[in-house]
């Protein structure tokens, strides 16, 4: 049970940072940098990548750990909003796809959770963000009624978010290795 | 998971990552040989100099390009070479170990 809490909490407030990293700095860059382009989706969408690597390490605890995290942004984007049933949808999806996938995966026979007695794969890891970004963004522009670019705009979004919070993290670790 | 084995798993992805990366780092030719020395190594446990420059991958690049590239190789840790045999044979390291 602590565990489930400490999860929780970090796994969501990575998800609140990264939110705010993305709508406060990198949108309003994106909307200096290119103006032309119309859709409100983020095309470096790091929270995709804070859910993917949280389902990758905890599996089905993800949907709960990365609950309160997904909710606050919500409210956070649309206020009252939040509670309208196609928003409460959409954080739904938000927290079950990727746990999803890795899980229909490895039914599948990809087993791509961590185990110590193998190193992890980061491409592997990759795919199943992908496919987690097409499930999400197949459901919520659905629930919404997106444009069909809308679509496109949350995948390229959602794979370079993962990639760039990869890369992000890969930085990290070597500054801190180097550090010691 | 412990917070800790997570914090493991995480930097083991990472080292994946750096893997590639690092693979990637190499020059074309850097990688041809690495690639030739490891493709010889699934015969014998140590390759020698003269089965690589033998090599498909390897047999068009010229002498000092050649020997360049097997020790800058060493030098990034590919490569290392052998401590019981004399000199020309070299053991394949996997990178980022």
């Amino acid at each position: 049970m602590r565990s489930l809490i400490s999860d929780t909490f970090w796994a969501s407030l990575a998800y609140v940072v990264a939110s705010i990293l993305t709508f406060e700095v990198l949108m309003p860059l994106q909307n200096a940098f290119f103006p032309e382009f119309a859709s409100r989706a983020s095309l470096l969408f790091l929270p995709h990548g804070v859910r993917v690597l949280a389902a990758w390490l905890m599996g089905w605890r993800a949907v709960i750990a990365l609950l309160p995290g997904v909710f606050i942004v919500f409210a956070y984007l649309g206020g009252a909003d939040v509670f309208l049933p196609s928003r409460l949808q959409s954080i739904f999806v938000a927290v079950v796809s990727a746990p999803a996938v890795f899980h229909v995966l490895k039914v599948l026979g990809w087993d791509l959770f961590p185990r110590p007695d193998r190193a992890p794969c980061w491409a592997c890891v990759m795919v199943a963000g992908v496919l987690s970004s097409i499930l999400l963004s197949v459901t919520t522009n659905m629930a919404f009624g997106s444009e069909p670019s809308a679509y496109f705009a949350f995948l390229i979004g959602d794979t370079f978010g993962l990639l760039f919070l990869m890369l992000g993290l890969f930085y990290a670790f070597r500054f801190m290795r180097s550090a010691n | 998971m412990t917070e800790i084995s997570k914090l493991a798993e995480l930097r083991k992805l990472m080292q994946s990552m750096e893997r590639t990366l690092r693979l990637e780092g190499l020059s074309p030719v850097e990688r041809d040989i690495y690639y030739a020395a490891g493709e010889l190594s699934k015969t014998e446990e140590e390759v020698r100099t003269f089965g690589l420059i033998e090599h498909t991958l390897v047999k068009d690049v010229s002498r000092p390009t050649f020997f360049r590239a097997l020790k800058s190789l060493v030098r990034k840790g590919y490569l290392s070479q052998s401590s019981t045999a004399n000199r020309g044979r070299y053991i394949v390291h996997a990178p980022g170990k």
